[in-house]
Order: C-alpha cells, then structure tokens, then sequence
C-alpha cells in the first residue's frame, strides 16, 4: 500500500515536473545529473563490497563508461551521457549483487 | 523437483558453512589431495612448473627455453641492485641480512605488529625508503629483478608459510581464500574456476595451471610481458594477479594492497611444501 | 527498474518465439552467419576459448563441443537461457552469464542461439 502511493506521488510529481517544464535541453541535464548522482552512489556501493567491473571508470579500461559520460554531458551531449550511465548503473548493481551472492565462496571438494 | 533443490542448496550451505570453518591446515590438506587425484603420478614439485607439468608438448618447447633462460640477464641485473650500496652507504642487506638466499623463503608473513601480511616487495620499498631512497614501482622493473635474484639464490627451499594462531592473522588468510574462490567481474569467474576446476584444460590455445605451485616460480618472465609496451617480460605476482582480474573484466586491486597481500598469503600458504623455483619462465 | 527490463525482455522473447512459429520455424542463413561472427569474435561471445565448433580454429577443452546441438536441446528457448544465464542450471557454471550481465545483447543472444541450434 505504502508502495503504492509513493508510486502514485511518484507519477505525479513526474507528469507535474513534465507539465511545468516542457523537454528543454535544460531538463535532460537534471536527468543527467539525476541519473549521475545515482550511478555515482551505485559504483561506491559495488567497490565498497569488492565487486567493481573493469570498465566503469578503471583508468586503464579502453571503455571507462562513467568518465565517458561526463566527458559527453561537458560536449553537450546529454542522451549519450545518459546512455553511458545506464550501462554504469546496470554494470554497478550486477556488480553488486555477485559479491553478495558470492559471500560465501569456498572450495567444493 | 523443488525439493531435491532445496536439499542440494541446504546440503550446500552447510557444506560452505563447515569449510568457513576449516583450519588452514585442513584446507592445506584438501587442497594437495584434490590436485593428487587429479593428476595422479605428477610429482609434488613439478606442479611448481605450471603448465609445463600438465601438458606434454608445452613442456617440450619450455624445456628448450629454458636450456637459455631468457630471465638470466634479469637475475645479474637483480643481484647488482642487492649488492650497490644506497646512497648513505648501506645496502639491502642492511634490511635482509646477509645472505640473500635466506630472503625469499620468509615471505609472505604475518606482521603482529602492523597486523598485516607482509609481502617481499612491500619489505624492499620499506627497506629503501627507510634509507632515503625512492621506492620502486610494485609490479615491474628493478622490483622483479631484485625478485628474481632473491628467488633464484632460495632456489629448491620449500615454500613454508605459517599462518599464526592469531584471530587478525586467520582472518587475512580467510579473506584471501573467499577472494580465491569467489567468482567475480563480468564474466563471472572465481580465480579457482580456472585454476583448480579446470586446471590442465585449454582455453582457446592455453593450458590452465594448477594453483598448486602458483606462487613458487615469481617473480616470473613472460613472453607476453616482454612484448613492446610491456616491459622487460618480469612482472611480480600483484601484477599477475591485476591482469587475471581485468581479464574476467574485474576491476584489478591495487598492488599491495591488503586485497592481494591476503590474496597471496592464502595462495602461497597452499603451496607449502613445494621448493621455490623463481624466477619462471611463462608464455 | 531491472525487473521491469528483465519482464520486458522475457515478453519480448516469448513474442519473438511466437513470430517465429508463426512465420518460419528456421532462422535465416543471414541470422546465422551473423550469429556466428558474434559467437566467434574473442570480445563479444568468444565461445571458441572453452568449446569446440566446427569451423572455429584452437578452440578450448574445457566445456563440450557445441554438436547435435537440436538433439541435445529439443526446445531452442532452453538453450537461449542456458546462453544468457547457465548458472541458473549450475551456479558454479563456469560459463559468464551472457546475458545476466549484459555481455551481449538481447539481439546479439538470438543470432548466437540461431547459430549454435544449427550446428
């Protein structure tokens, strides 16, 4: 139920956002900052728990996908930035997820 | 059907459960029997060749690569960095004793003091700082040499590493086994996928090595490492370790840090037994 | 979020199978040479470094040669999921979860699954 109505106020307070503010380049740079602040809290967590990927923002990655995001949001380019962080963002749950899932490794024989 | 799961997963738990608490001494046991069986009729030592131990026609163009070892050079140039003395005069010795072939067989160890593993590049950086000179670089360069020769003058010492009674010591030692055996990155592979399921299998032209053995030969010379851009083919077991990670599209830990100083007290613990045998020639 | 994504692709897998049914039960030469590029190609599904297939070159010994891949897995849908996750039927599968963690594509999944249902 509680779910329920933050979803409800959720929808809302998007549909609101959306009515008031029509898609201006101005409003994909706070989705992007948005959406960055996310993957940014997302990556601590992984590398909190050992489970960071190789092409997240290692410096020797040839992908390096959250400074490539960036770098495209400084060039103006918001939807690939975007794009980029999603991948961050997946890349930093599954992360994640496997060191949790992974707790307790040892030898099977 | 669920419930055969449900009884295989539990039937696991508990099987993890009781290896968590294994001593090491146990899983040391555990660890030799698996690769006996295994490979049955391998000598104990000769998995300190890696590959070489399991796959005959790699063997054959190892042993014509070793009849001119191409690490010689690395190991005069390592044994000159041991004797020129620092700039105030002492030398390595000042921090190792004299004699350089009773280095090598003291690392890794438990530091009560620091409660930390103490690894032979972290010494030789302490040592050298210690002294007013510039530490070097952890994974390559004079470090491996310096390596190779400590290695190669322990040559056909048993890998002897002890694991104290101590809560912190066998913690680290813990902590490096889950890292063993715990699948990580992308791809989703645990260090002991590789190197104990599926040891002495190719994957694509490669032979797997046993991680019985492992640790004996490094400082170790590889051919991949001596191509452009890479360096002079001598690399330290931190770097080794960074590369395995990054090829399962993990992000690598530090050299020395405290990830792969326990990583390498547990790795080198399972060798126990086996006679040092740095520096190794890898392809 | 990744509910959601993994609802909608399991909805699109099961339109795909139908379409599939309803217009050819074969996949196409085009999709299967393509799919055999993906399998190939060391940095997208690099089957060949743990199993055989014909045609590949230094292929690995550590998983089983891909052959009478239709006997071994009458319902092709079954053997799309063990490509994109084989730790559901063995979680100490060796195999990387292709696409769990997104190693491939949906699309690049199907081509392969094309690819290897045919050999």
């Amino acid at each position: 139920m509680k779910k329920l109505i933050a979803a409800f106020g959720l929808a809302l307070f998007i549909t609101g956002c959306n009515a008031t503010t029509p898609d201006k380049p101005a409003s994909k740079q706070a989705q992007y900052e948005a959406a960055l602040k996310n993957a940014q809290a997302a990556v601590d967590k992984a590398a909190s728990v050992g489970g960071e990927w190789r092409d997240i923002r290692w410096k020797k990655s040839k992908k390096k996908y959250l400074p490539s995001a960036i770098e495209a949001a400084k060039a103006g380019d918001y939807d690939k930035a975007l794009k980029l962080l999603d991948i961050v963002q997946f890349q930093a749950e599954a992360g994640y997820k496997q060191a949790m899932a992974q707790k307790n490794a040892g030898p099977r024989f | 059907m669920k419930k055969m799961l449900t009884l295989l997963l539990s039937a696991g738990l508990v099987a993890t459960a009781t290896q968590a608490m294994s001593s090491p001494k146990e899983d040391l046991a555990h660890f030799r029997t698996y690769f006996e069986q295994r490979f049955p009729g391998i000598q104990l030592n000769e998995f300190g060749n890696g590959p070489y131990a399991l796959d005959a026609s790699k063997r054959l163009q190892w042993e014509s690569m070793e009849e001119f070892p191409p690490y010689e050079e690395y190991v005069d140039k390592g044994r000159e960095i041991w004797e020129t003395p620092f700039k105030n005069g002492k030398s390595f010795a000042s921090c190792f004793g004299k004699d350089a072939s009773k280095v090598r067989p003291k690392y890794p160890h438990w530091d009560k003091a620091s409660s930390k593993v103490v690894t032979l590049e972290g010494d030789i950086n302490k040592c050298l700082k210690a002294n007013g000179e510039k530490p070097f670089g952890w994974k390559k360069g004079k470090i491996a040499h310096l390596g190779a020769f400590l290695g190669y003058e322990a040559r056909g010492q048993k890998t002897n590493v002890v694991v104290p009674n101590d809560p912190k010591a066998l913690q680290a030692y813990e902590d490096g086994k889950h890292f063993f055996y715990a699948k990580r990155g992308q791809l989703n592979m645990a260090c002991a996928d590789c190197h104990v399921y599926y040891a002495g299998q190719r994957i694509r032209g490669n032979v797997l090595s046993a991680a019985l053995g492992h640790t004996t030969h490094f400082p170790v010379y590889r051919a991949k490492w001596a191509k452009k851009g890479k360096g002079d083919g001598l690399g330290t077991l931190h770097r080794r370790y960074g590369g395995c990670n990054k090829q399962v599209r993990a992000r690598p830990f530090k050299a020395q840090g405290k990830e792969y100083r326990n990583l390498e007290f547990f790795h080198t613990y399972m060798s126990n037994g086996l006679e040092i045998n740095a520096p190794g020639y890898r392809e | 979020m990744t509910k959601l994504t993994q609802r909608l692709g399991k909805t699109a897998t099961a339109l795909a199978l139908c379409t599939g049914l309803v217009f050819s039960a074969q996949a196409s030469a085009d999709d299967i040479a393509a799919g055999k590029e993906i399998a190939f190609s060391r940095t997208k599904g690099n089957c060949l470094a743990c199993h055989h297939i014909e045609g590949g070159k230094v292929a690995g010994t550590i998983a089983p040669p891909l052959v009478a891949m239709k006997a071994r897995f009458p319902d092709k849908a079954k053997l799309r999921a063990q490509i994109w996750d084989s730790t559901v039927a063995n979680p100490n599968s060796i195999m990387p979860p292709m696409g769990r963690h997104r190693i491939l594509s949906e699309k690049e999944i199907d081509l392969v699954t094309d690819f290897i249902y045919s050999l």
